[in-house]
């Protein structure tokens, strides 16, 4: 059987999920025999000449969100050059951090030109609005996270390159991914294009710490509090996110005592990541006067950026998708 | 030149604001007609999901109309939605949506006056504020 070949790429991130692939190591001598990497800048040095001529990808990891038009022609690239496109990480997903440039509107595009006079190489010029990566190419699958967890890399390197019969299939437990997936992982047959290898539910579902009534006084930034081990972050007036995530990191950051930040991105059944933690944290104000709540309400600070911290330019409702004008930002000046 | 009218939407309760409407019609008070009226059981049943959506599907101006605080018919719906409103506010002013464009208010089945009140005072507000833009489609603050 040829070997698979794979691409991987970060266009607009900090990189920490190609450090995530190479992290799933403790499984990487089983996966050798199946695949290649043919085009890995970052590791092996590859070069964008080297794809000229006839090289094609059976999987292209791709991560980082689109801020450039290089990412933009980067993505289409790497997405005509490869039978199946994987979104790896919350940029690429929807959009990540740097997603949270579009709070400024449509940004100037001549903010990051550089004086004609300067060094080479020049910066390539930005986009009017960071995209996700399925903004600019069809995405065949999903794997999100802020850096995605090993195991979930793995389950989604595992079902998209290695053949049945590989012997890596029976160290992986499917536990709480949706069935498409948990099948595909085990048996090595691809699941539904678009999904995402991650659970549906939210991240309270698999959240190891004990929920019970939930009443807010006021609100507590995660340094004013040592949190209870054991009880619920939001319960003691901590923000955390959990409620409205996706989940499939199996409370990784709420089972050290850190909130939620939101790196799954929204969960199947909430339709605006912000109004759902909205109306989730609102709801426990243990007040019934007007003025009381208002106090309450007045200790957040930075909603949007908190709310819609990874998922501004794909899941923020109000923010989301490119303006039908600006798809061809790239050649209208 | 053609006058802006605005597209508002509003939803109110079944058993305090919808009735305030029905009575400011049948007591023929003039009101705009830019109210587009979406009955709910309570207040509490609207999602800022609900309100949201609204906007991104071209609302310029939402309404919300629930019993006073203390009337609620399933006793305390309405203080669900204050609770929201607030925290909804800051949010929706944080990705863009003017302030004026979403409103809470509390009108009782006998206000048919006040609900033509504010449906005027809204339409008119909206109207000073233009049609919602969304952040995405405005240019950059500070941009030449």
């Amino acid at each position: 059987m040829p070997k698979k070949k794979l691409a991987v790429y970060t266009a607009n991130g900090c990189r920490v999920c190609e450090n995530s692939i190479l992290d799933v190591h403790f499984q990487v001598s089983p996966f050798t025999p199946w695949a290649d990497v043919g085009f890995w800048p970052y590791l092996t040095g590859s070069q964008w000449q080297d794809l000229d001529g006839d090289h094609r990808f059976d999987l292209c990891l791709f991560a980082g969100a689109v801020r450039t038009v290089d990412d933009r022609s980067a993505a289409l690239r790497l997405r005509e050059k490869s039978r199946l496109m994987l979104a790896v990480g919350a940029c690429s997903a929807f959009g990540g951090m740097p997603g949270l440039l579009n709070l400024n509107g449509a940004a100037d595009k001549a903010d990051l030109v550089v004086p004609e006079k300067s060094a080479e190489p020049a910066l390539p010029r930005t986009e009017s609005r960071v995209s996700a990566l399925s903004d600019i190419v069809a995405v065949d699958y999903v794997v999100p996270g802020c850096p995605p967890p090993k195991n979930l890399l793995w389950a989604a390197i595992q079902a998209l390159i290695c053949p049945g019969e590989c012997t890596s299939r029976i160290s992986y437990s499917a536990s709480r991914l949706p069935d498409p997936i948990s099948q595909s992982v085990a048996s090595g047959i691809l699941p539904p294009r678009g999904s995402t290898f991650a659970g549906e539910k939210a991240v309270c579902a698999s959240c190891s710490r004990v929920k019970e009534e939930k009443k807010f006084t006021s609100v507590l930034r995660p340094y004013e509090i040592d949190p209870d081990p054991g009880r619920c972050l939001l319960e003691q007036g901590i923000l955390c996110q959990g409620v409205a995530t996706r989940e499939g990191c199996g409370g990784l950051c709420t089972a050290a005592g850190a909130p939620c930040r939101g790196c799954f991105g929204k969960a199947e059944a909430v339709f605006d990541p912000g109004a759902k933690m909205i109306s989730a944290i609102s709801s426990t104000f243990d007040s019934t006067e007007a003025a009381e709540i208002k106090t309450m309400s007045q200790g957040f600070v930075d909603l949007a950026g908190t709310l819609y911290r990874y998922t501004m330019p794909a899941q923020c409702v109000l923010l989301a998708g490119p303006a039908e004008d600006e798809i061809h930002a790239g050649d209208v000046v | 030149m053609n006058r802006f009218e605005p597209k508002i939407i509003a939803f109110l309760c079944n058993w305090c604001s919808y009735v305030a409407a029905d009575a400011a019609g049948v007591a023929r008070l003039t009101q705009l007609p830019n109210v587009r009226v979406i009955r709910v059981n309570c207040s509490g049943m609207v999602d800022p999901g609900y309100v949201v959506k609204a906007f991104a599907n071209g609302a310029d101006g939402v309404l919300i109309g629930g019993c006073h605080p203390g009337d609620c018919h399933y006793i305390s719906g309405n203080i669900k939605t204050l609770r929201r409103s607030f925290l909804l506010k800051s949010l929706l002013k944080e990705v863009g949506v003017e302030d004026g464009r979403f409103r809470l208010e509390w009108i009782a089945a006998s206000e048919g006056p006040r609900y033509a009140k504010v449906v005027n005072e809204m339409v008119e507000e909206i109207r000073n504020l233009g049609p919602y833009v969304p952040l995405s489609r405005r240019p950059a603050k500070g941009a030449a």
